[in-house]
């Protein structure tokens, strides 16, 4: 009887540690990616509403960084760690105006690994401003 | 009697791990396709924007009324195709592709009908309606399709 005793033990001691090696990473996986995607999505937003401001401002202007750092501020993002991108910096009237996003998101998955994603965010807009 | 319990644990292991690991994958290609269809819907929604942004400018001088600038249709193509070229990992054909299948009405005075839609507009409207096909090689490994199609509609109208 005893030696049963043993063996359940060691079976449980087993099952716990590979359910643990298993499911843990499984659910940080879940957690990191979909954190991940609810932060690309939040991104993408504020990049097209910034890229609408700079067809309206007519390029890269003060206004505009400010604009960019408020909403990121209200989706969550910290705006120091994103890199802002406005091509060109001067638009005519219908010419196109490109503002890109990008942030340095780390993953980290105990047990498999910790790397860095890099999160971008791309929208065109039209210059409506005759300068 | 405990022989029997492991042989138990361990068939419901066999049993339960497959399924577990399906839901897993239809759960994250679900979730992946979701969030492609909500960046190419906001695609769209930006295009249609800027083209109805730009007015037909003579219309405005001499009458004072809105109406959609005669190449608005086209406007709305291109950025189209431009704010979707972030998204072209993701998807199962070229942006510029998608963008020239899409169904794209221009309704430059107002009011208007939609016949496609049925819907009535009470400005001037522009109207884009576009198959997004997406893939998904999650649901392949699933024995489903490698690519699914998202439908996604934009209506803009300017003030």
């Amino acid at each position: 009887m005893s030696y049963w005793r043993s063996d359940d033990r060691g079976m449980a001691t087993l099952e716990t540690t590979l359910m643990l090696v298993i499911l843990v990473p499984l659910l940080f996986a879940i957690l990191e990616f979909g954190w991940l995607t609810q932060r690309w999505l939040a991104q993408d937003g504020v990049a097209l509403q910034a890229a609408r401001y700079a067809g309206e401002l007519g390029g890269d202007r003060p206004e505009l960084r400010s604009y960019i750092q408020e909403q990121l501020l209200l989706v969550g993002i910290e705006p120091g760690r994103v890199i802002v991108e406005v091509e060109p910096s001067n638009i005519a009237w219908r010419e196109p105006v490109r503002v890109s996003l990008r942030t340095d998101e780390l993953v980290a998955i105990p047990f498999l690994f910790t790397t860095t994603v890099a999160v971008r965010s791309t929208a065109v807009a039209r210059g409506e401003v005759n300068q | 009697m405990t022989h029997d319990d492991g042989g138990t644990a361990a068939l419901t292991t066999i049993v339960m791990l497959p399924l577990l690991l399906v839901v897993l994958v239809g759960v994250l290609e679900l979730g992946a396709l979701r969030a492609v269809a909500q960046r190419a819907g906001a695609a769209a929604d930006l295009a249609t924007i800027v083209a109805v942004g730009d007015q037909d400018q003579f219309e405005l001088a001499q009458s004072g009324k809105l109406r959609l600038a005669a190449d608005a249709a086209d406007v709305a193509r291109d950025y189209f195709a431009r704010n979707l070229l972030a998204t072209t990992p993701a998807l199962g054909a070229s942006a510029n592709a998608i963008a020239a299948a899409a169904d794209i009405a221009s309704f430059p005075t107002a009011p208007s009908f939609d016949p496609l839609t049925g819907a009535r507009y009470d400005r001037p409207t522009l109207r884009l309606i576009a198959s997004i096909p997406v893939r998904t090689p999650g649901f392949a490994a699933l024995l489903m399709p490698a690519v699914t199609t998202v439908t996604i509609q934009s209506v803009s109208s300017p003030r």
